[in-house]
């Protein structure tokens, strides 16, 4: 009798609880990620740069324009990045993770619009109707995903976009570049440049020789083997070769760097935790370990020379030179390698201590008479997404553009634009202001020109403070003086990772 | 993100059925067919040779792919332990294809639907055939 009246007031408290508001959110059900997020950005309005995007596609918007726009700097900015974090109960917690999102600002008649497009990949498609995640993520582990038929069955198209001959391209690093409608932005699909190559590896980061070929590279470590495909794309952007780069270690490489000679390949040490999970949840960069380096000339692909450097954690390469019998390569290292395994991950919670200044320049410098390489620093941090103007001269470092943290900042992300000097050790800053967060800056060179370092930089702004985003122009001999004119629209889009401008008369 | 070389010779050792005493019938279910092109390539198999193409496949059958699903059956099967694989053989060239690497770019998918990015194994594809008749649901991936 005793034992059954404490169990009825047992029961009775907990009917009595669970009818209370909030009881059920509050101490049965942890918050979802997505509320989670949204109780963030509630409070710190800069989380807007990690928003997910719930809509199809955004405008034609007319931009508004403060300042002048120069007449000559017409065309159109392409901007991709990761737009879709979040579908149901499930937010991605990797920012690479997200379905990627074209768009374009069109310059024209004195007119600035912007458009956008989530791209239509596989997956997108896929989970569109679905109405949820099941596609497995390259940094976050979807419960329930279904077994997939290969790579680029989990393609984002997320990170990059290219023009080659007069085809635009959505590109990621683990499969199939994306052709887009350069008008529409419709995803036209998964590019096949040859038969034996469907879902082959494309990465973000092609390089343009003066005459519009480019080359580039796909990872093979996510295919259980290792090495790299180097691609040969013409100027018409058709398929020139391929090769294969054997390499008997694994390696994390994002980008790479190439001088008039070689092209040079930087591979991060890393290993794969044993247990299940994402890819980026299981890769252990393995500081202890140095990076190996080929260096491989473009005339003789089959014959690369191998270098080692003392490890270094690097997304992007910068431009690279001949000098004095070495080849130097720039670019941002970071120094906080759980930082760059998964970039602003607490933003991505919706928490607050992201950090993405943790990074300096750095030269790689390999001595081809001594087969030694080694990395030189110049006392430059805080920046990343190094631009340059493809037509310095080889045997010189270039002017780098980077966007970069200076003080005041709301927001722990870029908020200025930098033009970095090393060879007269002179760093030039505008800051944008303190609720502002700056991305990418483009290098478009002036029409006529052909002075290095005559041109303009164009580069995206977000303003959270004031709830827009933008498209900035400045004069690239005169960041100090900051810009020349802002086009904004009056909404926030999230922060893109990489451009590509289209000169347009 | 790892895959592995995925090949599925087993198809090439066409049409052997085994006599059997005591029979089940095998209902196959394959879903998540993309197109209606080409045909639908099925192997049952009882060993882990014969998985790997060391030994004959039990039964093998060849259907036109229809978009979403298709039906069809293995008759007479004795009681035991069996394995599925399947691929669309979107091009009619009789065989999975596949890029320089090996990574397929048609079709396929196993009993048990593992969720593995490789070649499912036996083991993880192993399903038991009793006296009554057995159903299987396949999603092509």
């Amino acid at each position: 009798m005793q034992r059954r009246s404490f169990m009825q007031s047992v029961l009775l408290a907990s009917l009595a609880a669970a009818g209370k508001p909030g009881f059920l959110r509050a101490e049965v059900l942890a918050p979802t990620g997505p509320e989670l997020f949204a109780a963030g950005l509630a409070r710190d309005p800069w989380l807007a740069g990690w928003k997910s995007v719930g809509v199809e596609s955004l405008g034609p918007t007319q931009a508004s324009i403060e300042g002048r726009w120069p007449g000559s700097l017409t065309g159109t900015l392409y901007r991709n990045g990761p737009a879709r974090f979040e579908r149901g109960a499930l937010r991605y917690q990797h920012w690479f993770d997200g379905d990627g999102m074209m768009h374009s600002w069109r310059i024209r008649d004195g007119q600035i619009s912007h458009t956008a497009r989530m791209i239509a990949t596989a997956k997108f498609v896929q989970e569109e109707k679905a109405g949820r995640f099941e596609v497995r993520a390259s940094g976050t582990t979807i419960p329930g995903a279904l077994p997939i038929r290969n790579n680029d069955s989990m393609n984002t198209a997320n990170t990059a976009v290219v023009r080659l001959g007069d085809r635009v391209f959505a590109l990621w690093e683990g499969g199939s570049a994306y052709e887009i409608d350069p008008d529409t932005l419709a995803a036209r699909g998964p590019t096949t440049w040859r038969s034996d190559l469907v879902a082959a590896p494309f990465s973000a980061h092609p390089l343009l020789e003066r005459d519009g070929s480019a080359w580039n590279f796909g990872s093979l470590d996510f295919f259980g083997t290792t090495g790299l495909l180097i691609w040969r794309i013409g100027a018409d952007g058709a398929l020139v070769r391929t090769a294969v780069l054997e390499s008997k270690e694994p390696g994390y490489l994002h980008s790479f760097a190439m001088t008039q000679k070689y092209l040079v390949f930087t591979f991060m040490p890393y290993r794969m935790a044993e247990d299940k999970g994402a890819f980026f949840e299981r890769l252990q960069f393995t500081p202890d370990r140095a990076c190996r380096i080929a260096l491989v000339p473009k005339d003789a692909l089959d014959a690369p020379r191998w270098f080692e450097a003392p490890f270094a954690a690097i997304y992007h390469f910068a431009d690279a030179y001949e000098h004095r019998g070495e080849v130097v390569v720039r670019a941002a290292r970071h120094r906080d390698i759980e930082e760059a395994r998964s970039p602003m991950a607490a933003a991505m919670r919706g928490e607050r201590d992201s950090s993405s200044s943790n990074t300096e320049l750095v030269s790689l410098r390999l001595d081809l008479a001594r087969n030694r390489a080694r990395w030189e620093t110049h006392g430059v941090s805080g920046f990343e997404f190094p631009t340059f103007d493809a037509r310095a001269p080889g045997n010189q470092p270039a002017l780098l553009y980077a966007p970069a943290s200076v003080k005041p900042a709301n927001a722990p992300f870029f908020n200025a634009i930098s033009s970095i000097d090393t060879r007269a050790e002179r760093v030039d800053v505008h800051h944008y202001g303190a609720d502002v967060m700056a991305e990418e800056h483009l290098f478009v060179p002036r029409p006529g020109s052909t002075r290095p370092g005559d041109g303009w930089l164009v580069g995206t702004l977000l303003d959270f403070g004031r709830g827009r985003s933008g498209v900035v122009v400045l004069d690239a001999a005169r960041v100090k003086e900051g810009p020349l004119a802002i086009a904004w629209v009056p909404y926030t889009v999230p922060l893109g990772f990489h451009g590509w401008f289209v000169h347009k008369a | 993100m790892k895959m592995l070389l995925l090949s599925m010779p087993s198809f090439i050792a066409m049409g052997l059925f085994m006599a059997t005493a005591h029979a089940g019938d095998l209902s196959v279910t394959i879903s998540d067919i993309r197109e209606a092109k080409g045909s639908l390539l099925i192997a049952v198999v009882n060993s882990d040779a014969a998985w790997n193409n060391e030994a004959k496949p039990v039964a093998v059958q060849k259907v036109p792919a229809a978009q979403g699903e298709v039906k069809l059956q293995f008759k007479d099967l004795a009681p035991g332990a069996y394995a599925v694989q399947v691929f669309h053989d979107e091009n009619g060239n009789n065989k999975l294809d596949s890029n320089f690497l090996g990574i397929p770019t048609e079709g396929y998918g196993f009993s048990n639907n593992p969720n593995v990015m490789r070649k499912a194994h036996y083991d993880e594809a192993r399903f038991d055939v009793g006296a009554d008749a057995a159903n299987v649901t396949i999603r092509l991936r």
